[in-house]
């Protein structure tokens, strides 16, 4: 559409599955996956773009859905915490997450688990220097950080074991 | 039947327990991990609409008047609430001290920046907000007071006309011969502190769903809170209904650290569902509501602290004046961070006697609101300074001074001189563990060598009292009512042997079902999938309170034991019954009911719990068919305050020993922490990687209060640090990976003989990390007194001696 | 935190973008990577009538080196600029400011054209275009121009764009032979915008004498800073302690108003940078020399 509109019939992948819906073109990313698609793993902390709680990945690459609109994901693949396990089978980052206690109140783990997926989509070794970089985008208030990065070393062992 | 609660792990019915004391799995985590844990937000309830709240732009003013006319008229609009119907249908806030709080809509004026004054349910939070701003309110503007020493002067700006002050209460408070002891005194250290306004900032911010019953004027409450029964009891009070007429949901939380207890949203949205016809209405706490005017806001202080000191080290005596700063109003109950204190009040040391000079003040600032720790994080902090400052007058050596003054293993259970009790501990033992894992003399070594290169590098020995387990009369001096937190299970067993626990609490993070897991997995011998924790509501679950204080891992262990010994009781009765012979006979291990001396004599739980259920033709006469018991907890000993506010409050006092080694840049004033060594003591610890837990994410909340966190307003009561760009959360590049140590001093008086962990680490880490910025700073003859320790500060501070 | 009501467009060419903003003025706002707008629109302290989202027109996000020269499109993401082959190996400078940007998930987002039009005078890209005299091209209803980075900036977050014009390329040029560079800047958190930072680049001659310097100071004024008069002190000076210090010195004494606000004080701020500018030059020509 090339016209000025203040509605948009929005339609993106999320985890494989097609969801569209009417929507008021303010509606942001993040509302639109949480309450047009029902999806409400992905959460909401600060709707400023700081605390990481709404990562997801947009065609591949973690964004932060508060600060994105729904419209500018239009026809777009996207990938949410919904999409790690595999039914009762849970993806080697959850696995990794819950054997390193690496959560407590679980309200940011979404979140750092899809920026930790693309970074191992990236570059399945990264340094320690690398894993920060990611990590720093995204705020735990629960563990003080010292698990979560036990968790990302333990996801990336069983990720090359797995092969 | 009176309950023995067992106080060790080998006092369990069970030869070799599996689960307690070992690092499981959390039962929480899959569904977590998933996304599927519902939190208040991802709950939608048919009809239901969304509010969103209109707040005042000043510190202090008048309200003229009020013209809602334009946001009705907006479609999508339903309702619309203003102070009129607050002061219609609410009584204002409950607080204590009583008096100094008000309706959850501002009525006549308003007293903070972001002080509700309307609010608006839509049909979504998008035209809710639009309706907001389509309401005209003329203010008219009254003089601010935000400085809270000119606050507590007469002639001062008055918050609350009707009370004639801005004090909410000033007290001294005199624990034996104070001023004999610092007469007597060979030197005495006086020292000024300033800890600025931070507060919890959980990832989750506060919301609910409030769901007004029209035909019985009843409340449904669904809520991300800590404790469902003091929340309805809360709502109750302000909404003027019959405690049995409310029902609050508790539902699993992003966090809390201590400030997710009611503060007006739940009132405004009921007020809108009633208006509504009865339709649920959400309110989500969006961020900048959370920083500028919800429960995030702790701590504003001003301390005086004076040490009574020998020669030799021995501190005699211990004076702390603090003027705390609730902003507007109690309602948020900050104050009761002001009498916390007194549950640790001397830290670790057997300083004999001691004085409490406190005076707490309203301001046009946000209501202070508990945070984890409550009072005793800036009062340790303090208090482990002036040691420092102490021991270099003196000559000695932060942790030599320390030692001269532990209480002493053999002094337990030892009663402080502010009145509560101390279980067990082992101080030296913590420090000695501390400063062999630090290798404290090379660290002083690299100390030495780098001020001959011109480098700054600091370090913080400190150690402190973690006191867990609350009670109310922790919290009489500033006007709490009560003793005693029972924290109530029911355990039940199913005719397939299948074993349910229903509590009243819901997830926050500590791990807390798995907890319980764990302790009825090994007492009835089964494996942890073979537990079910159901959830219940504030009407359907035994009396609770929730996490709290330090209080829930060792309480609901306490609960699950009593209900585990009250129901395999039953069992045994029944089971002496089934096996013809007396109940004396028989005892539980193992998971079965055996005839003592005969150990082939047995039956399974689940058989006798079959038969209760199902073969009434076997049960004894008289017996009721019931394989459930529910028992609540509380701690046993507390006592009702006295005349100074002594009592035995808190039960336990887990202790840790912090050493930390930072470098201070002095050209640019900033910190960075390179080593940070940690030694704790919780007594027993029943799931070492929630301990460990805890301790980390208290370092990470106390970096963040040593070096970032700060609220700041301006002299218009403005305020200036309302997004996360301006109040710093520390990330992973600022938080310290930690070296661990535990030692295990276990309570006598506890189940298990486990301590309250869980507000862990923030107890000490600031002080630890700004002793250890002193320590640096020490040769340029700098005290750095204030936090945060920004750049910006110590620099300033650096400048002054240079000048 | 909703955003007000406003219209959409995504236009699918320069000249569609271009006209909405023509016929729109000052009551619309482009759209890039909405990293700085988003927040603003969410806290409805932006209330354009008209987003105007770029993110559909062609050709607009390229990063390729055109004969020594840097050329990235104004919708290149920053994400781009740092997983570039080209800028780790040849445009050193360029990696470093971009890895200071906030972070990996921001970056992938955030464009380089929408930070350097945004002009927040403590951002890392202002200050590196500033530092490198790369050219902006801004395209309006009049056509194509450049701009060089020394007009570009006018005041807090105002550039010398108009309304109507979009920034649809910057120009880096490659650093000189024998010069070394370096950035360095002090931020309350990783990633935060710097209290105060500087870019330093300095040219070394044969001799080992300092040909020229620059030296862009960043987060302290309205814009970036050139310091032109202190950079006037390093001009066939021997590289030694006392001349950074001096030259920073009168850097940091020639700054004329700092910021002030809750995170530091505008005195802070000066003295800031001119430790910043020390180090800087220390570094830059530690680097040269290699």
């Amino acid at each position: 559409m090339d016209t000025k509109r203040t509605k948009q019939r929005v339609q993106m992948t999320i985890n494989g599955t097609s969801y569209s819906d009417d929507v008021d073109v303010r509606t942001t990313l993040v509302d639109f996956v949480r309450v047009n698609c029902g999806l409400t793993g992905t959460h909401v902390g600060c709707e400023h773009g700081v605390c990481g709680a709404c990562t997801i990945l947009w065609n591949g690459n973690t964004v932060r859905s508060c600060i994105m609109l729904a419209v500018q994901a239009d026809g777009s693949e996207i990938s949410t915490v919904e999409g790690l396990a595999s039914g009762a089978e849970l993806h080697p980052i959850q696995q990794a997450f819950m054997e390193e206690h690496g959560l407590q109140c679980g309200f940011c783990t979404p979140g750092f688990m899809m920026s930790i997926s693309e970074m191992l989509n990236r570059n399945p070794n990264p340094s320690d220097e690398e894993i920060k970089d990611m990590l720093g985008g995204q705020i735990c208030r629960c563990t003080g950080y010292q698990a979560i990065f036990k968790a990302v070393r333990s996801a990336i062992d069983k990720m090359a074991a797995e092969g | 039947m009176s309950v023995k609660i067992p106080n060790s792990i080998g006092e369990l019915p069970n030869s070799n327990p599996r689960f307690i004391g070992q690092e499981v799995n959390r039962v929480e985590d899959p569904a977590l991990l998933t996304g599927r844990t519902e939190f208040i937000d991802d709950l939608v309830l048919p009809g239901m609409l969304h509010c969103a709240i209109g707040r005042s732009p000043f510190s202090h003013a008048k309200i003229v008047s009020v013209d809602t006319s334009e946001a009705e008229k907006l479609e999508g609009v339903v309702s619309i609430a203003t102070g009129k119907d607050a002061k219609e249908l609410t009584n204002p806030a409950p607080t204590a001290p009583e008096g100094w709080g008000v309706h959850c809509l501002a009525v006549d004026k308003v007293r903070f920046v972001g002080e509700p004054v309307v609010a608006v349910a839509a049909v979504s939070r998008y035209v809710a907000e639009d309706a907001l701003e389509l309401i005209d309110i003329e203010y008219e503007e009254l003089e601010v007071i935000v400085d809270a020493v000119k606050a507590a002067e007469a002639g001062s700006p008055l918050i609350f006309e009707e009370h004639g002050t801005n004090v909410m209460m000033q007290r001294v408070f005199t624990w034996g011969e104070v001023d004999q002891a610092f007469a007597d005194a060979d030197h005495v250290i006086t020292e000024k502190y300033r800890w600025n306004r931070l507060g919890a900032n959980p990832l989750e911010t506060y919301g609910c769903i409030s769901k007004w019953n029209v035909l019985q004027n009843s409340l449904t409450l669904w809520a991300s809170v800590q404790s469902q029964s003091h929340v309805a009891l809360g709502r109750a009070v302000v909404l003027g209904l019959p405690s049995n007429k409310v029902r609050v949901i508790s539902q699993a939380h992003g966090g809390s650290f201590g400030g997710k207890g009611g503060f007006r949203g739940p009132d405004i949205a009921a007020i809108l569902s009633r208006k509504s016809g009865g339709r649920p209405v959400k309110w989500i706490e969006d961020r900048m509501e959370y920083l500028g005017g919800g429960a995030g806001q702790s701590w504003d202080r001003h301390y005086e602290l004076s040490l009574a000191l020998k020669n030799d080290g021995t501190v005699t005596g211990l004076r702390v004046k603090l003027l705390d700063d609730l902003g507007a109003t109690a309602e948020a109950f900050g104050t009761v961070s002001a009498a916390k204190p007194l549950a640790a009040f001397v830290g670790c040391y057997a300083i004999p006697v001691a004085e409490y000079d406190l005076t707490m003040v309203v301001t046009n600032k946000l209501p202070g609101a508990p945070y984890r720790g409550m009072g005793p994080p800036p009062h340790n902090w303090a208090l482990e300074q002036t040691m420092d400052v102490a021991a270099r007058a003196l000559g000695m050596d932060p942790g030599e001074i320390r030692r001269k003054n532990f209480i002493q293993p053999e002094q337990f259970p030892y009663i402080i001189a502010s009145g509560n009790e101390y279980d067990s501990g082992e101080y030296e033992a913590a420090l000695d563990a501390a400063l062999e894992m630090s290798e404290y003399k090379a660290l002083r070594e690299e100390q030495a060598r780098g001020r001959e290169e011109g480098r700054y590098l600091g370090i913080g020995l400190v150690n402190t009292i973690e006191p867990g387990v609350f009670d109310w009369n922790a919290y009489a001096i500033v006007g709490v009512q009560g003793t005693g937190v029972p924290e109530g299970v029911t355990i039940a067993i199913d005719v397939m042997g299948k074993i349910t626990c229903k509590l009243g609490f819901s997830l926050e993070g500590q791990g807390q079902y798995t907890l319980v897991t764990q302790v009825l997995a090994d007492y009835f011998n089964v494996e942890l999938a073979d537990i079910e924790i159901v959830y219940q509501d504030s009407l359907s679950a035994p009396p609770h309170f929730g996490p709290g204080g330090s209080r829930l891992g060792v309480a609901i262990t306490g609960a699950s034991l009593g209900a585990a010994e009250i129901l395999v009781d039953k069992l045994c009765s029944v089971a002496a019954g089934l096996m013809q012979t007396e109940r004396e006979n028989i005892e539980f291990m193992d998971g079965f009911c055996r005839v003592k001396g005969m150990p082939e004599a047995k039956m399974h739980f689940a058989e006798v719990t079959g038969a209760m259920l199902a073969r009434s033709d076997l049960l004894p006469p008289g017996m009721d068919p019931n394989p459930q018991a529910t028992y609540a907890w509380t701690a046993a000993g507390r006592t009702p305050v006295d005349d100074q506010g002594r009592a035995k409050s808190y039960l336990t006092a887990a202790n840790s020993c912090h050493v930390v080694l930072v470098e201070v840049d002095i050209e640019t004033g900033h910190t960075e922490i390179l080593k940070y060594f940690i030694v704790d003591d919780c007594g027993t610890r029943l799931n070492p990687s929630t301990v460990e837990g805890m301790t980390q994410g208290g370092v990470a909340q106390g970096v963040g209060a040593a070096l970032l966190e700060e609220y700041v307003y301006d002299a218009e009561g403005q305020l200036l640090t309302s997004t996360f760009m301006d109040y710093l959360l520390p990330s992973v590049y600022e938080v310290p990976m930690t070296e661990k140590k535990a030692l295990v001093t276990p309570s006598p008086f506890t189940p298990l003989g486990a301590k309250g962990a869980g507000e862990g680490a923030m107890h000490t880490t600031p002080a630890a990390v700004m002793c250890a910025i002193n320590d640096a700073l020490s040769p340029l003859g700098i005290k750095a007194h204030e936090v945060p320790a920004s750049p910006n500060r110590l620099w300033t501070l650096i400048q002054q001696v240079k000048n | 935190m909703k955003p007000p009501s406003f219209e959409y467009a995504d236009p699918k060419s320069l000249d569609d973008a271009v006209r909405l903003l023509e016929e729109h003025e000052f009551e619309a706002k482009i759209l890039s990577g909405g990293q700085s707008l988003m927040p603003l629109l969410n806290m409805r302290l932006a209330r354009p009538q008209l987003l105007i989202d770029l993110a559909k027109i062609p050709e607009l996000d390229h990063v390729r080196e055109d004969s020594g020269t840097l050329v990235v499109g104004g919708m290149a993401r920053q994400r781009a600029l740092e997983l570039s082959p080209v800028v780790r190996e040849r445009f050193p400078l360029v990696y470093d400011a971009t890895m200071l940007i906030a972070h990996p998930q921001n970056r992938n987002q955030g464009t380089v054209g929408g930070s350097i039009a945004h002009a927040d005078p403590a951002a890392e890209l202002p200050a590196l275009v500033m530092a490198t005299d790369a050219e902006m091209i801004a395209v309006g209803p009049d056509g194509a121009r450049t701009i060089s980075a020394e007009d570009f900036f006018v005041t807090y977050l105002t550039t010398s764009m108009e309304a109507s014009e979009i920034l649809t390329e910057v120009r880096i040029p490659a650093l000189a032979p024998n010069t070394g560079y370096s950035l360095q800047e002090l931020a309350r958190r990783h990633g935060d915008f710097a209290l105060a930072g500087v870019i330093a680049t300095v040219t070394l001659a044969g001799d080992g004498t300092i040909e020229s310097g620059r030296v862009v100071l960043f987060g302290v004024g309205a814009t970036p800073i050139c310091a032109t008069d202190a950079e006037r002190m390093l001009a066939g000076e021997q590289p030694s302690e006392a001349l950074f210090e001096a030259v920073a010195a009168k850097a940091s004494a020639d700054l004329d108003e700092p910021l002030s606000d809750v995170h530091a004080s505008a005195e802070y701020r000066r003295a800031l940078a001119g430790v910043m500018a020390k180090r800087a030059l220390a570094e830059a020509t530690a680097r040269a020399a290699h």
